[in-house]
């Protein structure tokens, strides 16, 4: 039921625009809390589109909509736009603590049933 | 309807032909602002910010003496932000940091800081945007997919348009290659060059290339297409490789893997780098801090020279300072979330037009003039071409620049 | 973009030719090159067709939005990233020192442009698609990164 990935970030033009008309819009929520994965990995987690996933490792922990990957096969790699939800999860600790890994995030993904994560949540966590 | 004419500041290509509409006093027209550009811009009529302290509206003054009230009690403060703001501004940052011994840093440190080392260095052969809009028969964007963080990159350069030597650009004269661990949107504009790696393969790939290049059988991917590769890179009369994020970070300190695949190629051809920055103006600031200090990025004047070491990088310093200050960034958004939050742990001071995470969370909040639109300066393209652009619209806000000189004489 | 076959299977199939036209298949054709209108099929106004006749409208509308030469824009899509303003040989031809060369036009006789973020078009009769010389040109097709713009 769960799977295993390892998660690259990336920019999008329509999720930028969203976050200029105002980080706390639905619509920038909606386009950045969203992992893109593979179908066979859809399958494993026995999610549709649209389906809560809880995306988590050591450094910290998600909850975001699963979307179905439109490229050729890429088992075990999931993509996520470049933003507050995916940072959640990025290392800073790794060999040179100044290169952060924003490109290879190991992360365990499972269906669940809460909430995509706030933006206002991800602030507080912050200052907590 | 009169347009004016004005400059973007919404990526690091710094576009100079754009025309605006500004008779109402906001933006109801423009023309040839890319998606990203007009977002850019549009986000000057939103969520402006006010100044504030703790949350409560006061006046400019008052915000800006309790930055400085802040800023010079610290014993180690951060000035972080700086790639979308303009040289002027980042010039007053040093001033102001080298008054307090702070430390400075920006993105590079740990996004293209290392690729832009080399190229600002030298040790890495390098061109302008004009260089390849005139020259180049073949682009590689590597890591990177300008459709999405640039977009006029292909049609302002290094594709489509007409040049000097490629008068018949795209269609006959001009290949563009993308390597990339997807197919993003400018794959699937050069679909036969379009070459999928795992993340972290660079590096292999990288020695399949110097092997068909070679005449040997490369070792890693499909055998046909890397030989058909070598075979365009030896047939390319000026390429240019544009290395994004994805690639930076996959190589990180095999760096000179990427050195050696381009003193390879410049044994057969001419071939450039050109690094795939993202904001406006971050070359701007290394640029300076490299004229004044040696280094790019992740310095220190609290012992008076200039010190240069991880320890002043932000992942490191958002957790040792003691007060920090945002200025042209959004680190809260931004940063992973260990430095992120470090970094909101502390009394910070964000100095920005208009609302983010940062300014959310921050004690004292300085609004101040949109660079670009509101504020004129100068900034430095990603390919290190200087960029000088007026303000088309006025404001009652302070500049980046004078804020920051404000709060260095309020200290 | 929808097909003919998508069409026909939608039509009464039972060729009653009071459209003109010898099949539905035809006609399904003819809708396709809005040669024809839905409203010139009386069959469909008959109410045990009225899922299938509202299915067609829906499949047909954006056709109601494409130029005379079969352009349609789809702005949510589009970057702006102005591939197609470069690339298109009428704008080229009409703006040597601008388009040609990657700029954004300063004259009226261009088809593309980008304006407010998105690609317009303008003067389409100046399409090569379009007129007794038409070439199948598909520049801006081609160097499109989102699939903004189609021919129908």
């Amino acid at each position: 039921m769960d799977a295993e990935v390892t998660i690259v970030t990336f920019e999008d033009i329509f999720q930028y625009e969203a976050g200029k008309k105002g980080r706390y819009t639905d619509e920038y929520r909606d386009l950045s809390a969203r992992i893109i994965l593979d179908k066979q990995d859809m399958a494993k987690l026995g999610a549709k589109d649209g389906q809560k996933l809880r995306v988590q490792n050591d450094i910290g922990s998600v909850v975001v909509a699963a979307k179905a990957s439109e490229d050729d096969p890429h088992p075990a790699l999931a993509f996520m736009i470049n933003s507050p939800w995916s940072s959640q999860l990025v290392r800073d600790d790794i060999c040179d603590p100044s290169i952060p890994g924003f490109k290879g995030i190991a992360a365990k993904v499972s269906p669940t049933e809460e909430s995509i994560t706030q933006l206002s949540e991800l602030l507080q966590r912050m200052r907590a | 309807m009169i347009m004016t004419v004005c400059t973007c500041t919404g990526c690091s290509l710094l576009c100079e032909d754009i025309e605006v509409d500004i008779e109402k006093g906001t933006i109801s027209h423009a023309k040839n602002l890319c998606r990203k550009g007009w977002a850019h811009f549009q986000a000057l009529f939103k969520e402006r910010t006010k100044p504030t302290i703790d949350g409560e509206a006061v006046t400019l003054e008052a915000a800006i003496n309790k930055a400085a009230e802040i800023l010079a009690n610290s014993k180690k403060s951060l000035l972080y932000g700086w790639s979308s703001t303009s040289i002027e501004a980042q010039a007053a940052g040093i001033d102001l940091g080298k008054k307090l011994g702070a430390t400075l840093d920006d993105t590079s440190s740990f996004c293209e800081g290392t690729l832009i080392e080399l190229v600002m260095a030298g040790k890495i052969p390098t061109c302008t945007l004009d260089d390849v809009r005139n020259y180049a028969d073949t682009s590689v964007f590597w890591g990177a997919d300008p459709s999405n963080s640039h977009p006029r990159h292909l049609s302002r350069f290094s594709y489509y348009p007409r040049g000097e030597k490629r008068q018949k650009s795209y269609e006959e004269e001009r290949s563009c290659v993308v390597v990339d661990v997807r197919k993003s949107a400018t794959a699937t504009l050069c679909p036969n060059y379009y070459y999928r790696l795992p993340p972290g393969a660079d590096g292999q790939f990288i020695e399949s290339i110097m092997a068909a290049l070679d005449g040997k059988i490369p070792k890693f991917g499909d055998k046909k297409r890397m030989i058909e590769l070598g075979t365009l890179l030896r047939k390319t009369e000026y390429g240019v490789i544009f290395p994004g994020l994805g690639m930076v970070l996959s190589l990180q300190e095999k760096m000179d893997l990427l050195q050696k695949l381009v003193a390879r190629l410049n044994e057969i051809t001419a071939f450039k780098v050109v690094p795939m920055v993202e904001h406006f103006n971050t070359r701007g600031f290394n640029q300076l801090l490299l004229d004044q200090t040696g280094f790019i990025n992740s310095v220190s004047f609290q012992d008076g020279a200039p010190v240069h070491d991880p320890e002043q990088s932000v992942i490191a310093a958002a957790r040792s300072c003691d007060a920090a200050l945002v200025i042209g960034s959004d680190p809260l958004s931004a940063l992973p979330f260990g430095t992120a939050r470090a970094l909101a742990q502390k009394p910070l001071i964000a100095i920005d037009p208009h609302r983010s995470l940062t300014t959310d969370a921050a004690k004292v909040v300085i609004p101040s003039a949109m660079c670009g639109l509101e504020a004129g300066g100068t900034a430095i393209r990603m390919d290190g071409v200087k960029i000088t652009f007026d303000p088309v619209m006025k404001s009652d806000l302070p500049s980046d620049e004078q804020i920051l000189v404000m709060i260095k004489e309020a200290i | 973009m929808v097909g003919a076959m998508e069409i026909y299977q939608l039509l009464p199939k039972d060729a009653c030719k009071e459209c003109g036209y010898a099949s539905c298949m035809a006609l399904a054709v003819a809708l396709l090159n809005r040669e024809k209108k839905l409203e010139d099929c009386p069959a469909l106004l008959n109410p045990k067709y009225a899922e299938k006749f509202k299915k067609l409208k829906e499949l047909l509308a954006p056709l109601e939005k494409a130029t005379e030469t079969g352009l349609i824009i789809h702005p949510e899509k589009c970057f702006g990233c102005g591939n197609c303003v470069v690339a298109c040989p009428v704008n080229v031809a009409a703006e040597p020192t601008r388009c040609a060369v990657g700029l954004g036009p300063q004259g009226e006789k261009v088809i593309l442009a980008v304006e407010d973020g998105v690609v317009k078009c303008m003067n389409v009769k100046e399409c090569r698609r379009f007129g007794p010389n038409k070439v199948l040109c598909n520049a801006c097709l081609v160097t499109c990164p989102s699939k903004a713009i189609e021919f129908v």
